[in-house]
């Protein structure tokens, strides 16, 4: 069910943007499965673990989050780390693949 | 009918992680510049530093890196592993994890002052002897959560055509243990959950009394096993026969289960209905190279084909086959292969494939005259999984996974009757573990090679012998298992991950997803009519 839900909101988002904002999808995706969830998981962080959500999250949010960490004006020691070598592009990114995402 | 007495247990789905893979993550790592973490905590309390490191060890990571400090699914962590590391390196690894392996970050779970502990002690500390845990500790561990089982009910308290229909899913929880780490049970025709069994560390096989649709068995990476009546849907008793390791195989008259362990290095035969320990056996012996070593166990299997089970001693290269009967004598078949691990079985359950990891090779053992029939290729580091064999064009076809660390990415199709090779399929990348069902036209084989290709499964046709399809799963996917029906095809999206995919058979549409923490092996309750998956029910009945 879910994941019908995903897709319908992927394709209408190729739809409208055309392929652009899927190669950002896709990037984005590639980043946020490699590292992001290693922390964050993909739809829900561990029920045990310290990490807040970021799947469906809003996408401004996210990354007004993102680049506070990367200029440290929002403090966490390891947000600031992760965060510090992320490109503009990247945070687009990721923030739209995690806005994306049904948690 | 006689013939539901003589259903097999399961394939012998092994070691769910691989041992001491250890390929370094160095391009994401350094795309995120982690390695330059200095994180600054040292301001933490430092009321820590009194508590005792060795038990943060046991409680945290021993589960996963092995009790002796010698390692399981996980590197060995000691003295001699971790010489010459940075300190700074290991804190800062263990605080966010490794990338995309089974590695899990301890920021916020374990103070900066404890981690900084367990860095020394880890490098201070030798791997630990074997441990001792005697017939009598197993006996003192079982608990019992349901004492009277006549009050169970007669029938499963939930919707489902037949029994045969329910998948159990390991799923490991992020840490290896806590609340994410349970045993979870899927109607395969709905997709919906029914029930799970919370086990405290991660679940890691699922396995099924042929006898009795009812029980399941649970074994965790910590070597306990939870007896699972799955009408209620609920643990009836648990035991804990060892430390760490997998091996767990259930008779064919569903009256004994076998459990083997890695710390230490014994198996044990239980009751299957009240789980009291009847025998261990000391694991140990010549290996192929002539010197005498104390082993791992590997599989464990019972056979459909009469009251045995076989067992893999890993570093002794032996095949030891128990008969279930008074003392419970022992047959020993030596010299079958260098770091044997998992198999599967044929030929109505009398042929056993093992899988030596070292000598790239599978061994067709027959298990009735207890011989070595062959030795064939098997590709690079030979982990078959569950295996899986299918009959095609009157041929019968077993499929063979491999890690595939070297250039060679290939899986092997054997012909089982004649014992030959018939083609090594080039795949994507390593693999652990093949589907098939008679019904579905794919072998599905999941590619672990690790980077993007660890998110996809490939699907090979049971008749071209070729890949005809890659799908990426998400998380990294392995594996695959087909519902009793063949319908469906279940794929565990795991690591960070955080569901169970499934996919129509034909189409290999998504149809659903289960979510749940770090799923891993996928156990259908069919395995017990089909022996080996791929094979139909007929199999077994022309086993006598
Ligand atoms: C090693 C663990 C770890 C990793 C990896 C990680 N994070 Fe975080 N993240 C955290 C922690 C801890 C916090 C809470 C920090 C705080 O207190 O502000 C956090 C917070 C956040 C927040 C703020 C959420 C909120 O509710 O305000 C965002 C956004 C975020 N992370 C995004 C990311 C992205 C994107 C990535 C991948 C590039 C990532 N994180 C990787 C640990 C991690
Ligand atoms: C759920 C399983 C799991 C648990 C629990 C776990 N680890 Fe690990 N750990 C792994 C795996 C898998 C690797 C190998 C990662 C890789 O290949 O990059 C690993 C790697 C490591 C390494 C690097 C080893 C090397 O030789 O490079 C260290 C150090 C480590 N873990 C420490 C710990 C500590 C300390 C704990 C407990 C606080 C812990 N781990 C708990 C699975 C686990």
């Amino acid at each position: 069910m879910r994941l019908a839900i995903y897709s319908g909101l992927l394709l209408l988002g190729l739809a409208s943007v055309q392929s652009a904002d899927a190669a950002s999808i896709y990037a984005g995706e590639a980043k946020a499965a490699a590292v992001c969830s290693q922390c964050h998981g993909i739809r829900m962080p561990s029920a045990d673990a310290p990490f807040p959500p970021l799947a469906g999250r809003d996408q401004e949010y996210l990354k007004t989050a993102l680049k506070q960490y990367r200029d440290k004006t929002r403090k966490s020691d390891i947000m600031n780390a992760i965060a510090g070598s992320l490109s503009d592009d990247d945070i687009n990114n990721i923030a739209s693949y995690y806005a994306k995402l049904k948690p | 009918m006689n013939l539901t007495k003589k259903r097999l247990s399961q394939s012998a789905l092994m070691p769910q992680g691989h041992k001491f893979r250890l390929i370094r993550q160095a391009a994401q790592l350094s795309f995120i510049g982690l390695a330059a973490i200095a994180l600054p905590f040292g301001a933490q309390a430092a009321s820590d530093t009194t508590k005792n490191m060795h038990q943060l060890y046991e409680d945290n990571c021993a589960s996963c890196h092995g009790s002796d400090h010698g390692g399981f699914i996980a590197p060995g962590l000691n003295s001699e592993s971790l010489k010459g590391r940075s300190p700074t390196a290991l804190r800062s690894l263990i605080m966010t994890g490794s990338f995309d392996t089974l590695m899990p970050p301890f920021y916020g779970r374990l103070s900066d002052d404890d981690i900084r502990g367990l860095v020394k002690h880890l490098q201070t500390t030798p791997k630990q002897a074997n441990p001792s845990w005697t017939i009598d500790d197993i006996k003192a561990s079982i608990k019992v959560y349901v004492k009277d089982e006549s009050t169970l009910p007669a029938k499963p308290t939930y919707q489902v055509n037949s029994m045969d229909d329910v998948i159990g899913v390991a799923a490991r929880g992020k840490y290896g243990r806590g609340s994410g780490s349970k045993a979870v049970f899927i109607n395969s025709i709905t997709h919906k959950q029914i029930g799970e069994i919370p086990t405290g560390t991660a679940a890691h096989i699922i396995d099924y009394n042929p006898a009795n649709p009812r029980w399941a068995y649970v074994k965790t990476d910590t070597a306990e096993i939870f007896k699972v009546d799955l009408y209620s849907m609920q643990a009836v008793r648990s035991v804990k026969t060892g430390f760490n390791g997998p091996g767990l195989g259930v008779s064919r008259d569903g009256k004994y289960i076998m459990a083997g362990s890695y710390v230490p290095h014994n198996a044990v035969i239980l009751n299957a209905d009240t789980l009291e320990p009847l025998k261990t056996f000391e694991l140990e012996g010549v290996d192929p190279d002539g010197k005498m070593v104390s082993s791992d166990s590997g599989m464990i299997i019972g056979s459909p084909m009469d009251d045995i089970f076989a067992i893999a001693l890993e570093n002794a290269g032996q095949v030891w086959v128990v008969d279930l009967k008074e003392g419970f004598p022992v047959t020993k078949i030596e010299k079958v292969g260098r770091h044997l691990h998992d198999a599967f079985l044929t030929h109505g359950g009398s042929k056993l494939m093992v899988a030596a990891y070292d000598d790239n090779i599978v061994t067709a053992i027959d298990l009735k005259d207890r011989k070595i029939i062959k030795k064939l290729d098997a590709g690079c580091v030979p982990h078959v999984g569950g295996g899986a064999a299918v009959e095609v064009d009157g041929r019968t076809l077993g499929f063979g996974t491999n890690f595939g660390d070297c250039d060679k990415t290939v899986v092997s199709v054997w012909d089982l009757d004649k014992m030959e090779v018939v083609k090594q399929v080039p795949v994507a990348g390593g693999t652990e573990s093949p589907a098939a069902h008679a019904n579905a036209p794919y072998v599905a084989v999941d590619i672990i090679s690790k980077d993007r290709r660890a998110r996809t499964i490939q699907l090979i046709d049971k008749k071209t012998l070729e890949v005809v399809k890659t799908l990426d799963v998400g998380g990294h996917a392995y594996f695959p298992e087909y519902s009793a029906d063949g319908k469906f095809l279940y794929v565990s999206a795991g690591y960070n991950g955080d569901e169970v995919v499934v996919y129509d058979s034909n189409s290999l549409e998504k149809v659903a997803s289960v979510p749940m923490e770090s799923p891993a092996g996928i156990f259908s309750h069919g395995r017990v009519r089909y022996m080996t998956r791929g094979l139909s029910p007929d199999e077994i009945k022309g086993a006598k």
